[in-house]
């Protein structure tokens, strides 16, 4: 697989693009503008070929003639500028320590980290390179892994390590690097069937007391709620390179359905760059609407707010398909939703021993 | 038989004086031991000020708080006046005798229709510690003052005295005092802070006093001292006969019998007010009392018939019989520039406003309503706003959920004016007090506490429009500050951001530093006007500037007028870009072109007020453009103002005070406001 990375000068010079446009502007007397797409799930699309959810056509002018948007295009500035310093000097940082480093820009400083992390975000969809590019690293810590799987990866020393997930590590497993790029990270072989991707560090704790990844031959992924970039990527990776299966175990409420979406379809705050971290070819195991009938869960109302998140989902393009209305509006009908750990309401080993083997029964895979 | 009535009279008032306090101490004050201390400034205060109005001297007042006994509760107070003083004979009278007092009788506004006077504290003091009062007066015809010891002898009702002398009063700086009343008492009593306290007292009767120089010392020895910011004192109030609609059927009886007037007309005429000899006349018609009747000898089914003649229950052709309204020169409102100046001294702010109604009269009580919002610096956003309740000048510092005062606040939708308050009812949010004063001749109370206005839904109606009204002002404030922080924003928009840009992005790109005027023209396509009215501490005058910047990309050219405090004496000076007078308050300046980018600036200087006096400059413009933070001139308001002026020349002397020429300008679509005369937002 070739490498998603530019090199320093393929950014430098896309940013300048972005500093250009801002700089013509004032040159022909008019307000500095930068030209970026819409991200909200208006404005995303299924692409045929790349075969997940991109940003569409819809554009949107941030422009200086307010004071908010013009102290945007003046922090963009700064951070370019930033990027071009650690990208001369060799260095990197967390957008942490960007937020904090804007301290001393003046009247370009961030008012809090959130609007650090969408600028760095804006940078992103409107250069299209990577935060990897602008030597930004998040401070998100990825995911943990446990199976018969053998990585290589490169450690602080510059040596590449040999590591099987199932042999060389503990019981809390393989913990995934921010980066998992082929320069970090390199998938040697396996012994697995198909790899699961789970919500809870509960569940996913269950399922290695009991054995799970052993008897029924599958790598195991904890995603930690909504999942960092370097989880979706490694999984997209492992789901590529190996061919693998990929299943996909979540409690059954409206934000694990969109936890699945942005594994499987591409996130939409993420859609520049969703053909690196979307895994299409992964299939949402439980819990669904019907598990909760089905299996007799114990189960919590609706609130108001997965009401109107449900709802939401409705009109979203990723969840347009059939199966997704139907367990949308199953949910909606039920008023309900239910957790994974709710099954150990029949004990501790049917999660294991009869839930997991049925729903993976049905794909052919158990 | 007789004197075995009297004597029983007698023996039941010996007991009744002390018994009379301990079963009653709950409205008179002296409930608990915070509430008695509070009580016992309250009194002493309230008749050194009183004393001084009388006496037509400015009080200087000072109030001292000394714990004695922190364990045992025992405090000691020393409140100190500048007044008349009281001559030596007329000390026990006026310290040892329940009820004494010639205000008792007249129907007038007055501060002393509270408690029952200081002779309630040196009771209280007696009761509680044992111990004497003691008065230090001198009267400025003598020249050393008298001091003596007073206690109560609660079974004759008459006080004790001891340690009666003379002594020289000197002040502090070793003069002499001319005049003035002292008086130290100890009592058992706590000192607290918070809303009910003592410092609350104070302050709030500074607010609503503010020719009285007021200083306070609290037990920590911390001074506080609010000074006094008006050199004028209270109008003196005349006394007024009772009106009819207001008497009572007792009270009707005990004048008649009371009266040697020979005959009905006259005994209406002479003790009544709102009497016309006509009106007389039809009174006694429909009551069916010949004129020449002597009052003395009515008979008790006449004194109803006359009492429901007076209510219009007995008509003429089905009609009440006319009366004219009582006179109202018995009030004393703060009027709205003291109120201003007394919110300002206790509350850092920026912003006052104020309404005084005119006098109105309800169930033949003369009264007025004067409300007043302060915004303060240091107040908290989140919380309701601080209410202020006063009653002629007398803060009320208990009850506030069940006063009238209190229910009319909450019945105005603050919203509107730009306070946040949820649903729409209740004591509004914001970093704000509001101040509501009622001067009547008759307050009526909740309850004998007499810290509750009693619900009338016509005092209710005219503290409703006052709030209104004032509301207005407020909303129109705040739409100008706003404006203000809109075009602050264009201006750090166009002044630091867009450079920043230009020098950054030209910095990264490694190319010259564009030129930006074509830029900002466009970002601001607007011509803007920014007015700053600051006081200047050095000088002690008003500085005022006014800036039009053309942001757009063709030439204009305007008159600017700007409205200044002519009428309140102000003088206009410094004023370098000369202009002329366009009528009364406005000044016009006809400007220059004003080319693309280029700004004029306007300065001058207002001497001949205090701090305080004028903080908003309005802008206004003639020309085919709009300027931003300034309003188009409306000629027809000029006119109107000139017509004004015209008449007004010939009787100058009545209104020049009151009237303020400047607010019909600031919303030119509203004629120039009649009868209601206000400093701001009024009118509508």
């Amino acid at each position: 697989m070739m490498s998603r990375t530019h090199t320093n000068d393929e950014t430098k010079i896309a940013l300048h693009e972005v500093v250009a446009e801002m700089y013509d502007k004032i040159v022909k007397g008019e307000a500095p503008t930068m030209t970026l797409p819409v991200r909200t799930k208006t404005n995303i699309a299924f692409d045929d070929k790349l075969g997940v959810y991109k940003y569409g056509k819809k554009r949107s002018t941030r422009d200086a003639t307010s004071l908010g948007s013009a102290k945007q295009l003046l922090r963009a500035l700064h951070v370019v500028e930033f990027i071009e310093e650690m990208i001369d000097a060799g260095k990197s940082s967390t957008l942490r320590e960007m937020y904090y480093i804007s301290e001393a820009w003046g009247l370009g400083k961030f008012g809090s980290q959130n609007e650090s992390n969408n600028l760095a975000e804006d940078l992103e969809v409107v250069t299209k390179c990577l935060r990897e590019d602008f030597k930004l690293r998040p401070e998100e810590d990825g995911a943990r892994m446990i199976g018969n799987l053998t990585l290589r990866e490169r450690n602080r020393r510059g040596e590449w390590m040999r590591i099987n997930a199932r042999d060389d590590v503990g019981d809390s497993g393989y913990g995934v690097p921010y980066n998992v790029e082929l320069e970090k990270i390199e998938l040697l072989e396996h012994d697995i069937k198909f790899i699961m991707a789970i919500e809870t560090g509960g569940m996913f704790d269950r399922l290695i007391e009991n054995g799970f990844d052993e008897d029924f031959n599958c790598g195991l992924l904890h995603l930690k709620g909504q999942p960092a970039r370097s989880t979706r990527r490694i999984l997209k990776r492992m789901s590529e390179e190996w061919d693998l299966p990929v299943v996909v175990f979540l409690d059954g409420d409206p934000w694990s359905f969109r936890i699945f979406a942005s594994i499987a379809y591409g996130a939409i705050k993420t859609a520049h760059i969703s053909e690196y971290l979307a895994t299409p070819s992964a299939t949402y195991l439980g819990i669904t609407a019907d598990d909760i009938m089905a299996y007799d869960l114990p189960n919590d109302d609706l609130s108001p707010r997965d009401v109107e998140a449900l709802k939401a989902e409705l009109s979203d393009p990723r969840f347009a398909d059939p199966w997704w209305q139907e367990q949308i509006n199953m949910m909606l009908e039920l008023g309900k939703k239910a957790e994974q750990q709710s099954l150990a309401k029949y004990g501790l080993d049917f999660v294991t021993d009869t839930y997991l083997p049925e729903k993976l029964a049905e794909l052919g895979l158990a | 038989m007789s004197g075995t009535a009297e004597r029983m009279a007698k023996n039941q008032k010996q007991v009744a004086i002390s018994e009379f306090f301990e079963k009653n101490k709950h409205f008179l004050g002296f409930d608990s031991l915070t509430r008695s201390l509070i009580t016992a400034v309250k009194e002493a205060v309230d008749n050194s000020l009183d004393a001084c109005e009388e006496a037509r001297i400015l009080p200087k007042i000072r109030v001292q708080i000394t714990k004695i006994d922190d364990k045992k509760n025992i405090i000691e107070l020393k409140s100190e006046d500048n007044g008349p003083g009281i001559p030596q004979r007329s000390i026990e009278k006026v310290f040892g005798q329940l009820l004494f007092g010639s205000r008792f009788h007249a129907i007038r506004q007055s501060r002393g229709q509270q408690g029952i006077g200081i002779t309630g504290v040196v009771m209280y003091s007696q009761l509680t510690t044992g111990r004497k009062t003691h008065v230090r007066s001198k009267i400025a015809t003598e020249a050393s003052a008298a001091i003596v010891d007073i206690g109560l002898d609660t079974r004759k009702n008459k006080a004790t005295k001891s340690n009666e002398s003379r002594e020289i009063w000197e002040n502090p700086d070793g003069s002499f005092k001319e005049h003035g009343l002292e008086v130290t008492t100890r009592m058992k009593a706590k000192y607290q802070k918070g809303r009910q306290s003592v410092y609350q007292y104070l302050r709030m009767t500074s607010i609503v006093n503010p020719h009285a120089d007021i200083t306070f010392i609290d037990p920590e020895g911390e001074t506080h001292h609010w000074p006094r910011v008006t050199e004028r004192l209270p109008t003196k109030v005349e006394s007024i006969k009772p009106h009819p609609h207001g008497i009572h059927l007792g009270t009707l009886q005990r004048m008649c019998t009371e009266s040697t007037d020979s005959r009905m007309t006259v005994f209406l005429r002479n003790n009544f007010s709102g009497m016309s000899t006509r009106a007389a006349k039809e009174l006694l018609e429909v009551a069916e009392i010949s004129e020449k009747a002597k009052p003395k000898s009515l008979k008790p089914e006449q004194y109803r018939a006359l009492l429901e003649a007076f209510q219009g229950e007995r008509t003429l052709n089905n009609k009440p019989v006319k009366l004219l309204n009582p006179p109202t020169n018995c009030l004393s409102p703060i009027e709205e520039l003291l109120i201003k100046k007394g919110l300002s001294k206790t509350i850092d702010s920026r912003f006052v406003t104020t309404m005084t109604r005119s006098p109105t009269v309800t169930q033949g009580n003369p009264y007025q309503v004067e409300v007043g919002l302060i915004f303060g610096d240091g107040m908290l956003a989140d919380k309701p706003v601080e209410v202020l309740r006063f009653a002629n000048r007398v803060p009320l510092m208990y009850q506030q959920g069940g006063c009238l005062l209190t229910k009319a606040i909450e019945s105005v939708d603050w919203r509107q004016y730009g306070l946040d308050q949820a649903g729409g009812r209740g004591v509004p949010k914001g970093p704000a007090a509001i101040l509501v004063h009622l001067a009547s001749t008759n307050v009526q109370f909740t309850s004998e506490a007499k810290e509750a206005l009693a619900d009338n839904s016509e005092v209710l109606d005219e503290t409703r429009k006052a709030l209104l009204e004032m509301g207005r002002g407020l909303r129109k404030h705040l739409e100008k500050k706003k404006k203000m922080a809109k075009t602050q924003e264009k201006f750090e928009l166009v002044n630091d951001i867009i450079p920043a840009i230009a020098e950054k992005s030209a910095q990264i790109l490694g190319r010259p530093v564009p030129e930006l005027a074509g830029s900002i023209t466009k970002i601001m396509s607007a011509v803007i006007a920014e007015e700053e009215t600051v006081w200047n501490k050095e000088t002690k005058k008003t500085d005022v500037s006014i800036t039009l910047f053309n942001y757009t990309s063709r030439a204009r050219s305007y008159t600017l007028l700007a409205s200044w405090p002519e009428r309140d004496g102000a003088v206009m000076e410094n004023n370098n870009t000369g202009g002329r007078k366009e009528a009364t308050g406005v000044w016009a300046w006809k400007l220059d072109t004003l080319e693309p980018g280029q700004t004029y600036v306007i300065k001058y200087t207002l001497s001949g007020l205090e701090k305080g006096d004028w903080t908003d400059t309005d802008v206004f413009f003639r020309g085919s453009q709009d300027v931003i933070g300034a309003t188009k001139m409306d000629e027809k308001l000029l006119e109107e103002i000139r017509r004004q002026e015209a008449v007004g020349t010939s009787k100058e002397e009545e209104s020049s005070d009151e009237s303020d020429d400047v607010e019909p300008l600031a919303e030119p679509e509203v004629p120039p406001p009649t009868g209601q005369q206000t400093l701001f937002g009024g009118g509508e």
